[in-house]
């Protein structure tokens, strides 16, 4: 059995974790329209107005809501992911105005279209060096049970 | 942008499909040449006759068609190869008739083939962390499709069902169809569960297989009675923010998209040819997976948003119905060797508008229409006409 050596992210700059403990995710926004991306655009244009201003960095999430999500029987073809089968993801539109795609947690049975969730880091699996690689997911807000901070909207 | 498409009338002068199947022991090259000689003759066009190749595929790598052609005879013809996911071939058939419309060739050839690994295909068109993630499941990305689907408009798993029911009990008629038997409502939906709402039933299968048609101009043509007009041949790809999730497209919550894609790419096919949905007399829809082709249809204007599901409950969808869909059996009954997908379709067409169809032949077709879709995100409308 591998030691736990540490926790890396399993893609680079994808969420920052801030000194509360708190995750969010990592955009752009346009500073011409004002579109939001995730992940960030590293091209520096903005694809919806092609304006050549810059992108600003943002920080996205933590709340969303659902718009559809799938529970996968089988790990996909190609030898990229080295998750837990059966696995979640759907489609989330964060409160701030951007639809992600992502993974879900939580118990699969009880997630339901327009159920509200929030951003979680959590291991996706271990790695051959023990290293325990973490993925951002969005599990459904149980009631009484706020994480990450208030959810006005 | 305004595209001049009143150019001189081109038709399909020949056509032919191999059974499509599984077939491990057979290279690609083999029932795909096959399937050139098959068009020859049943174009009666002669191989020193054709001026240009266009070959459809999506992984069959550098050169696939050139390996064909190897096989069927060097005559400096040009060969171009095209990948456009499951419009592959469908985009060569346009390609074609372009050519043909623009009086720079008279004669060309369209191939459609694949040969497919056994079980999902590890797609290319996702970025590293989208495949880290599970994203590049075909079936999961479906599934999220079917959830807005039914979530929009109350169509129910059975409803779903009822689509693969029809289809394969219309591949049970198609002598080339991957999938021969029949299956019952109670077996789609006992079927096992692959990615929530989406059984095994719901998807289509793939498989090994090749088809070909020959374009010409009039004068080219050696049966004019035979030869099936290409009333328009429309693509529209992605347009920004139009969510498909196979794609890897997702929609924008600050500026929604105003166009989708089937729809644009259809009312183009529409206008172009002067006929609406109420002149299509078959159709070869979309079924990638089943409920696929309830929005499909829908999408091509045959009947209101959430309407399909009861109109195919009631009959309409099928071969003696009022507007038959997917007569040859559909991704579903066919199967799906991705870059022959589309020409296959239009392989449909042209045998039901020549009445050639057999014992799926429906009672009055004389204007047919195809649609392809594909990673991409690609939207293909095809409409054939016979030649009055």
């Amino acid at each position: 059995m591998s030691v736990n050596k540490g926790k890396i992210p399993f893609s680079q700059g994808m969420w920052v974790t801030k000194s509360s403990g708190e995750a969010r995710l990592l955009g752009s926004r346009c500073l011409s329209c004002k579109e939001l991306f995730f992940p960030r655009k590293v091209s520096g244009i903005c694809v919806h107005c092609q304006q050549r201003r810059e992108l600003e960095d943002v920080e996205l999430g933590p709340f969303g809501k659902i718009v559809s999500f799938t529970e996968v029987m089988q790990p996909p073809a190609g030898g990229h992911y080295h998750g837990p089968v059966p696995y979640c993801y759907g489609l989330i539109d964060l409160n701030d105005g951007v639809r992600v795609e992502a993974q879900l947690g939580g118990d699969f049975e009880k997630l339901k279209v327009g159920m509200k969730v929030n951003l979680v880091i959590e291991p996706l699996y271990v790695d051959s060096e023990g290293n325990e690689v973490q993925v951002f997911r969005f599990h459904p807000i149980e009631e009484g049970i706020i994480q990450g901070g208030s959810h006005e909207n | 942008m305004k595209t001049n498409w009143q150019r001189r009338p081109v038709f399909v002068a020949g056509i032919a499909i191999s059974k499509w199947g599984y077939y491990p022991e057979v290279e690609c090259f083999e029932y795909a040449s096959k399937a050139i000689f098959d068009t020859l003759r049943d174009a009666d066009i002669e191989w020193k006759d054709i001026q240009a190749v266009f070959c459809g595929s999506c992984y069959q790598g550098v050169a696939s068609g050139h390996k064909v052609i190897k096989e069927v005879g060097l005559t400096g013809v040009p060969i171009v190869n095209v990948e456009n996911a499951c419009s592959s071939s469908s985009s060569a058939f346009r390609l074609a008739y372009q050519e043909i419309a623009a009086e720079i060739y008279d004669v060309v050839l369209v191939l459609g083939m694949e040969k497919n690994p056994k079980g999902p295909i590890p797609s290319t068109a996702f970025l590293p962390w989208e495949l880290q993630l599970g994203f590049n499941f075909h079936p999961g990305n479906y599934a999220l499709e079917t959830v807005k689907y039914m979530t929009k408009t109350g169509a129910t798993e059975e409803d779903i069902s009822l689509v693969t029911v029809k289809n394969r009990r219309n591949a049970s008629l198609n002598p080339n169809a991957r999938l021969s038997t029949p299956v019952t409502l109670e077996e789609v939906i006992n079927s096992r569960m692959v990615a929530t709402p989406l059984r095994l039933l719901h998807c289509c299968p793939l498989a090994d297989g090749a088809a070909v048609a020959i374009l010409c101009s009039e004068n080219k043509l050696k049966s004019p009675s035979r030869g099936i007009k290409i009333a328009a041949s429309t693509l529209t790809s992605a347009s920004y923010k139009e969510e498909y999730v196979p794609g890897g497209i997702l929609a924008s919550v600050k500026f929604p998209a105003t166009l989708n894609l089937v729809q644009l790419s259809a009312k183009q096919a529409y206008d172009i040819s002067g006929y609406g949905p109420e002149d299509i007399d078959v159709v070869q829809a979309y079924d990638t997976v089943s409920p696929s082709e309830l929005w499909d249809l829908e999408e091509l204007g045959f009947c209101a948003e959430g309407e399909a599901p009861k109109l195919l409950r009631d009959g309409v969808f099928q071969i003696d119905g009022k507007i038959p869909v997917n007569t040859d059996g559909g991704l579903m009954g066919r199967g799906h060797p991705m870059g022959a997908t589309g020409l296959g379709q239009i392989v449909e067409i042209v045998l039901q508008l020549r009445r050639e169809a057999g014992t799926r032949q429906v009672k009055k077709a004389r204007v047919g229409l195809a649609h392809s879709m594909g990673a991409g995100p690609n939207s293909m409308v095809t409409i054939l006409t016979k030649n009055s």
